[in-house]
């Protein structure tokens, strides 16, 4: 008989192993459903190689792909640490980038350093403040930090589509009136693109710094001792003279000024102009990609990037290998359960017992 | 003496992470007998239990249940064969009346519920108990010891041949253990065979028979009147214990003295809408430690609440030194230096998947001890925490386990280590004892007399009368969130602050 026992001491070993099984049975699961759906599974994963990792290029756009998310995913690590169930990640990219949108036409003509930094702050300062509002009303009424933020991605959402689909952003001309975008922003605003790869950009350096700023911030300092303890006893935390309301309040500001880079990465380094189709999805996925990391920063960053890989795969998986788009969030999905069991798992060992006398 | 074994545990062994609980243990219940089980904390008792309940599963062993071997799955089936068990914590629905709860999941036969046939049932056996109970009153209406009894009701309605009550007495006051006593040597005689797990003493003088339980082994089954309180109690630690030991006073205070706080009129109404605090008024001195008598939940957590910045109250004042601080933050409270020990450790206390070291300074992370240009000073934490360690004489591996992984004495001092060394002039203790084995108490007790020496104002809530009689330099007892009575250590019995306690007048000043 064999049976499973809590483990005391950590087993780096044994957590590999648990995160490689995870990988391999994602993979499994993932040739499963391409062989359900009629697709010759060979050539898929060759094309999902082809298309993220074969070149330099494809190489460039699985990061440029990875970007947003390890920023969403940032933002989901600071929050759900303070095990503060935030998914106003996708809310916050849309504010994020609205508001570096509404920077980029106010400041226009200023120096580029100066432009772009003000772009980048303002945009920062959108995804935090939508933060800070879910933050306040739990402060202040004791909203469910779930239902707040769930309800400010409907009006953010709402409210960029009626901003380029129509209202004063919305572009010049029949093609951004058809498909809801604002006019391209101008090539000063645009994140200078990296080793002059035309895909890769400023964003990506910002979403590394984020995550080193991040680990830092969470295991070396007061407040990232404080968000964890929050995370894993918040009542003790108030009980010795932590005030958790202010926790919580700068938590969202700092989670949401992360998320809301996401948007400004996507809109002014990826797709140069403000439109809602290009963001989808951003903050949900990045919610997966920081739990996939096992909710730390460095873990993030290797979830974000293997996201990143498979989204710019799945463009060739789709062309060469005909396999069908939505499977990609299909597979998202899959590997987020086989992570998340492997996480529970890696707690646990396995203990022969002998048989009943 | 030739009774008829009704229970039997063969070899039975239960281990949890990292320790054994229970290891090889031959428990012999008779028929009609009270069997005491008697041990320190984290002897194994209630797993042993826990075990013949079918709440876990033995990983060797066997249980026999009149002479057949029996595999329970889960506490279901442990009724089935008429055992039943009243736990340390009721399981009870606040909201439903006290017939509900009996009935509630009881009636595994049929499927319609039948009120008045129950409550016929139940009548006939509180008569036969002499137990006056309300069937229809909610049990959020009821005190602690008639919630017990509800549980024990349930057991009864179920026929149960075999009950297992896990300290029963721990929440009761003198007066209601005493009741409850006549109550289990009435069951006896009608031929239930009692399972009592108990850590008091006079408790154990009282059972037919006794099993003393040390590190999850059974040492020896013995009868209470061929054996000493002093032969048992050295039985169970396996050392000489000192008992009873009345200290000679310490105390430099003199009534003429300006406290350094006090608390006038203090009154704090909970959700229920009921005074948890009723006019509180004391006066603490430094030097001096202040004892608060009491049964649990009767304004003892509101109170240590409010003196810790925790709860602010609907009125009243409480004067640090001249200053009101009443409503003021916890923050405020520790920088005063104020220290508090709380009665739910790993609850308030302690962040229990934080290492030893993250906890010694938890409420002071920002403290320019600890921390440095908004980082955490990592060298100085730890230097400290290996300070703590041996000071307190913390067992544990090394400064980084979690404290969950360390034993209820041993994460009590990591509390009375951050405690005692971030406050410098009043210390709360609130059931700084609860849960801990002898040896700890001793040492606990040692520290806060220190503590007193040290010009500490101390104000210690206990549930053990002997300790805050040793303790102690003055009484406070509470009941109903009203000041009873305030009497001197030195010249009170446990019979006068029994009464108090039980909410009878003050008997003499």
């Amino acid at each position: 008989m064999i049976r499973l026992e809590k483990r005391i001491e950590v087993n780096n070993a044994w957590i590999a192993l648990m995160y490689l099984s995870a990988c391999i049975i994602g993979f499994l699961l993932t040739a499963l459903l391409l062989w359900l759906s009629g697709t010759d599974i060979s050539k898929a994963f060759y094309a999902l190689y082809k298309g993220s990792m074969s070149s330099q290029k494809t190489i460039f756009s699985s990061l440029s792909k990875a970007t947003p998310l390890i920023l969403t995913g940032l933002a989901t690590v600071v929050a759900f640490r303070a095990k503060v169930w935030s998914i106003g990640q996708e809310g916050q990219v849309y504010s994020g980038a609205m508001s570096a949108y509404m920077a980029s036409l106010m400041f226009f003509g200023l120096p580029v350093w100066i432009y772009l930094t003000l772009i980048i702050g303002f945009g920062a300062l959108g995804g935090a403040f939508l933060g800070a509002l879910s933050a306040v009303l739990k402060n202040r009424f004791n909203v469910n930090e779930i239902i707040s933020t769930v309800m400010l991605n409907y009006i953010m959402i709402f409210f960029l589509s009626y901003m380029v689909g129509g209202g004063p952003w919305t572009g010049v001309g029949d093609v951004a009136l058809t498909y809801s975008q604002s006019n391209p922003i101008d090539d000063t605003a645009k994140l200078p693109f990296l080793f002059d790869s035309r895909k890769l950009h400023l964003g990506f350096v910002l979403a590394i710094v984020c995550a080193l700023a991040c680990h830092i911030l969470i295991n070396l300092t007061p407040f990232g001792y404080e968000i964890r303890a929050m995370g894993h006893n918040s009542i003790a935390l108030k009980y010795r003279g932590t005030n958790t309301k202010k926790t919580l309040l700068y938590l969202m500001v700092f989670s949401g000024a992360i998320a809301g880079l996401a948007g400004v990465s996507e809109i002014f380094g990826t797709n140069h102009s403000l439109k809602g189709d290009t963001l989808v999805g951003l903050g949900f996925t990045g919610i997966i990609v920081g739990m996939i990391g096992g909710l730390t920063p460095i873990g993030t960053v290797i979830a974000g990037v293997v996201f990143g890989g498979l989204a710019s795969g799945s463009v060739y998986m789709k062309i060469i290998a005909k396999v069908p788009g939505t499977l990609v969030p299909t597979m998202e999905g899959l590997f987020l359960l086989t992570f998340l069991i492997a996480g529970v798992a890696s707690h646990y060992k396995i203990v022969r017992l002998k048989k009943d006398v | 003496m030739s009774q008829f074994t009704l229970l039997k545990t063969k070899q039975l062994t239960k281990y949890f992470p990292g320790v054994v609980a229970n290891e090889n243990v031959d428990f012999v219940l008779n028929e009609g007998e009270v069997h005491c089980l008697f041990g320190e904390n984290g002897a194994g008792k209630s797993t042993l239990c826990s075990c013949i309940f079918g709440y876990y599963k033995p990983d060797s062993g066997s249980i026999e249940l009149k002479g057949k071997s029996v595999k329970f799955r889960s506490p279901g089936d442990a009724i089935k064969n008429g055992i039943g068990m009243v736990h340390q914590h009721f399981v009870l629905v606040d909201d439903f009346t006290v017939l509900e709860n009996i009935i509630v999941g009881t009636n595994t036969e049929q499927w319609k519920l039948d009120l008045e046939k129950s409550e016929n049932e139940l009548r006939a056996i509180c008569l036969e108990y002499e137990i006056d109970l309300k069937f229809n009153s909610l049990v959020r209406d009821l005190s602690v010891g008639e919630q017990q009894w509800v549980e024990i009701l349930k057991s009864l309605y179920l026929d149960a041949e075999i009950l297992i009550l896990d300290e029963p007495t721990a929440v009761l006051t003198p007066e209601e253990s005493k009741k409850l006593f006549k109550i289990i040597h009435k069951m006896s005689n009608n031929g239930i065979s009692i399972i009592l797990i108990s850590h008091k003493i006079s408790e154990v003088m009282q059972a037919d028979r006794v099993s003393v339980m040390s590190k999850g082994k059974l040492i020896n089954t013995v009868f209470p009147k061929n054996t000493s309180p002093q032969e048992l109690t050295n039985m169970m630690v396996g050392r000489e214990v000192k008992l009873r030991v009345k200290e000679s006073k310490y105390s430099k205070v003199s009534s003429s003295s300006k406290p350094l706080l006090s608390v006038k009129n203090l009154k704090y109404m909970n959700k229920y809408k009921k005074f948890a605090l009723d006019n509180v008024n004391f006066e603490l001195h430094s030097g001096e430690i202040l004892g608060l008598a009491g049964v649990s939940g009767n304004g003892q957590k509101e109170l240590f609440d409010a003196l810790s910045g925790n709860l602010v109250p609907d009125s009243g004042a409480i004067i640090y030194d001249g200053t009101e601080i009443q409503g003021k933050s916890s923050r405020h409270y520790m920088d005063l230096g104020i220290g508090l020990i709380p009665d739910d450790r790993y609850r308030e206390g302690l962040i229990g998947d934080f290492s030893i070291s993250e906890n010694v300074i938890l409420g002071w992370q920002r403290h320019q001890k600890y921390s440095k240009n908004f980082f955490l000073n990592h060298k100085n934490i730890n230097k400290f925490t290996e300070y703590l360690i041996k000071e307190f004489n913390i067992i544990a591996p090394n400064a980084s386990v979690p404290v969950n992984y360390l034993s209820g004495g041993n994460a009590q001092k990591v509390i009375l280590a951050r405690e005692f060394s971030h406050s410098n002039k009043i210390l709360l203790a609130n059931q700084p004892t609860r849960g801990l084995d002898l040896g700890v108490i001793e040492y606990v007790y040692e520290q806060i007399k220190l503590k007193r020496e040290e010009g500490f104002a101390i104000l210690l809530a206990s549930e053990e009368l002997e300790d805050l009689l040793n303790m102690c330099d003055r009484i406070a007892v509470i009941s109903d969130g009203e000041i009873k009575g305030t009497v001197d250590a030195q010249s009170t019995s446990i019979q006068e602050i029994g009464m108090l306690m039980a909410g009878h007048a003050e008997v003499s000043a």
